[in-house]
């Protein structure tokens, strides 16, 4: 990946929150890079810090009690951190927008939807009420609703939720973003919308030419869809790579636990595998690698227990954190 | 692009379901339209209750004294009628006929005129009508025979006009209502009351409620330090008992109706602010806020176009409980003489003078203005409890 390829790109990223129990640092050292027209995709469960690192980069964080402690995130040769809130709003919403989890409540309800998207359109593109109704129209149809004329006079509640996501998708391309933030935008859908929804995604993306930070916890979107992945785990980056090499040459112990759940047809198991235990609270993570309690390959190794691995490119494009990984030896020997 | 053009295409909005469910209830509308009609006669109480006549015949000359007689403030309070219900009638037909597309900025236009020409209106009438004295007694001039061919109002009574040898007279043909202790007619009184308590109610809970709505938007959309301190004033209003901090209050500033006004009003914001705080907090973490945030849209956007819309319930039947409340207020300060001055009428002070000094009880002097008290506030709570109903979607029956 050139430089000049480069859309966003995150270096060690760190959002930290403070609570009344200690300081939970949700995002640590986080870095990665988003090619033009490309989609990275984040992975990760639940409370790993995917959707803060989200946030970090719109800068959505409710501060207090979140606060972006350290990091640089720059996003067409503009450092984001360092803008003014004034400058901010001109890109939040315009050249980055973002699509949410749940399109049941993501539209307001007392409002119609032609409304809501003529509103960010008014003011991004500083365009009429009645042109901006226009593109809102033109948007529409573009993600797939049937007489859009018609559906921008409805409330909310008269869509079905593939349509309330079509619609969400519509408001945020209504400014022609170039970096699209999806914060696993089909968890809430039925397995059809879904495949609808991602190509509809898709073919967004080439035709708007736009990126795509995809962020999810469905491997199976991930292996369609992305072009470049980072999976997470406990607020950091565990293994970074293109989507090719992540299921082909599966480098870290939690990568390959969480490909081994997936549910495969044509086989006898009768149960699921699980990576035994929980994710650990942001509050007390454990000493040493985050991974080991729960790791098959090294829980017992004493540098596992007592000393953090980095992420380290170990292959071309390849980055993965663990003293155990193939090509990460030659670090754990240096310990 | 297909145009839009019949009814049965738009959505109906979350407003028009709560409406058709508050029309559905036979107190509902029993309630609302008594509150009407009390409105009709509050703004028609010069012409209804009125000790000149509509016209009168004097040495041959007819002569209009009623209308001649009217104050600016009269004329003023006809307009903001006619502009209400022009503006009632105009948003009716916005909902029927205009597109919802351009019907926000249709009626933002539409009430922003309105609000000018009222505005212009009164203005206007201040300058232009002067202040003047009328003492004439027509009916005397009548019974005389100096003027002839009168037409009276149906009250044909002045609410300031006093006549010692009335006085206490219990209710008649002449005096519906009997006569107070100066020989007022009662029933003219009431009427003219009616203004005192309505607009007392009225304008009193507008300014707790932008007050209340204001504060608690802020205190929940921010929260932090800025909740912590809002709290903290809410807690310090909500300890001192209102009704003796208004007698406190009261004391200290010239009787007039509109300190009285502004008094209940900066006493009575607090629940209002709680309510909006605690919508607020709710709001702030869904979706489409956080989305309308991502959209970076202007934070009065956020607050009073998407926020507050859906946070405003609570609020409505908190506000129309509170104009009961601010009317009984009222009434409780005339009645311990800290209300309006006389020779103004106002229901609380006309009910404290049903014992006169002597210790005589004058039962007509308790029942109307009583009853007119317990009616207004009882249509006002049972009004506020069919919004609370009609709001709750627990009750609504699906549409």
């Amino acid at each position: 990946m050139s430089q000049n390829d480069i859309l966003l790109s995150v270096e060690n990223l760190s959002t930290y929150f403070d609570t009344d129990d200690g300081t939970a640092k949700a995002v640590q050292d986080v870095s990665f890079d988003i090619a033009h027209g490309k989609t990275f995709a984040i992975v990760g469960e639940s409370g790993c810090g995917k959707s803060v690192t989200a946030m970090s980069i719109m800068q959505l964080i409710p501060s207090p009690p979140g606060e972006i402690v350290s990091g640089k995130i720059s996003f067409i040769g503009e450092d984001l951190l360092a803008l003014g809130e004034k400058k901010m709003r001109k890109i939040r919403g315009n050249k980055i927008t973002m699509i949410f989890q749940e399109p049941m409540t993501s539209l307001n309800p007392v409002h119609t939807i032609g409304e809501q998207i003529t509103e960010a359109i008014c003011l991004h593109q500083k365009k009429a009420i009645t042109h901006a109704r226009q593109i809102a129209s033109e948007m529409l149809e573009k993600v797939g609703i049937a007489d859009p004329a018609q559906r921008l006079n409805e409330y909310p509640h008269q869509l079905s939720g593939g349509m309330r996501q079509r619609v969400m998708i519509a408001m945020a391309i209504s400014c022609k973003p170039t970096l699209l933030i999806a914060d696993e935008p089909t968890t809430a859908l039925d397995v059809t919308i879904q495949a609808q929804i991602l190509d509809l995604l898709d073919e967004l993306q080439k035709t708007e030419d736009m990126s795509i930070l995809l962020i999810t916890h469905d491997l199976g979107v991930v292996a369609e869809r992305a072009d470049d992945v980072a999976v997470m785990y406990a607020s950091q980056i565990v293994e970074k790579t293109d989507c090719k090499s992540l299921f082909s040459e599966t480098l870290h112990p939690y990568t390959k636990g969480l490909l081994q759940s997936l549910p495969q047809l044509g086989t006898d198991e009768k149960r699921l595998y699980t990576i035994g235990g929980n994710v650990p609270e942001p509050l007390n993570f454990p000493l040493g690698c985050k991974f080991h309690p729960r790791c098959s390959l090294g829980s017992k190794s004493q540098i596992c227990q007592t000393r953090e691995p980095s992420l380290k490119e170990v292959k071309p494009g390849h980055h993965v954190a663990c003293w155990f990984a193939e090509g990460y030896k030659d670090e754990r020997a240096k310990k | 692009m297909k145009k839009i053009t019949k009814q049965k295409d738009w959505g109906v909005s979350y407003g028009q379901l709560v409406k058709q469910q508050f029309f559905k209830g036979l107190f509902n509308r029993i309630s609302l339209s008594f509150v009407m009609l009390l409105f009709v006669f509050a703004i028609a109480a010069p012409l209804v209750a009125n000790d000149k006549p509509y016209a009168i015949q004097i040495d041959g000359q007819w002569e209009f004294p009623l209308f001649a007689a009217l104050t600016a403030n009269d004329y003023s309070v006809f307009l903001a009628a006619i502009v209400a219900v022009v503006l009632f009638f105009l948003f009716r037909r916005n909902s029927k006929k205009v597109d919802p597309f351009l019907r926000p900025s249709i009626m933002w236009r539409q009430a922003v005129i309105c609000s000018v020409v009222l505005f212009a209106g009164i203005v206007t009438f201040q300058i232009l009508i002067p202040k003047k004295l009328n003492a004439t007694d027509y009916k005397f001039m009548l019974e005389t025979g100096r003027a002839t061919n009168a037409v009276f109002a149906p009250v044909p009574y002045g609410y300031a006009r006093t006549d010692i040898k009335l006085r206490h007279l219990p209710p008649s043909a002449q005096h519906w209502m009997g006569t107070d202790d100066v020989g007022s007619d009662v029933f003219c009184r009431l009427l003219h009351g009616s203004r005192v308590s309505l607009s007392v109610g009225f304008v009193a809970v507008g300014i707790s409620s932008v007050i209340g709505i204001f504060v608690g938007a802020m205190m929940g959309y921010f929260g932090g330090k800025v909740d912590f301190i809002g709290m903290r004033l809410v807690e310090i209003m909500m300890a001192v008992p209102t009704f003796f901090l208004i007698i406190t209050i009261v004391a200290f500033f010239p009787r007039s109706l509109l300190n009285i006004m502004i008094i209940i009003g900066i006493t009575g914001w607090t629940g209002n602010a709680r309510f909006i705080r605690a919508e607020f907090f709710k709001l702030r973490g869904q979706d489409f806020v956080q989305a309308a945030i991502s959209l970076s849209l202007p934070l009065r956007s956020i607050l009073f176009r998407h926020m507050l819309p859906n946070g405003i319930a609570p609020v409505l039947v908190n506000i129309t409980f509170g104009v009961a409340g601010a009317i009984f207020i009222e009434a409780a300060l005339s009645f311990l003489g800290f209300g309006v001055a006389p020779p103004t009428p106002s229901w609380g002070q006309m009910l404290s003078l049903s014992l006169s000094t002597t210790g005589r009880f004058f039962w007509w002097l308790t029942l109307f203005p009583g009853m007119a008290i317990f009616l207004t506030v009882t249509a006002y709570n049972l009004v506020g409890e069919g919004l609370r109903d009609a709001i709750d979607p627990k009750l609504r029956k699906a549409v």
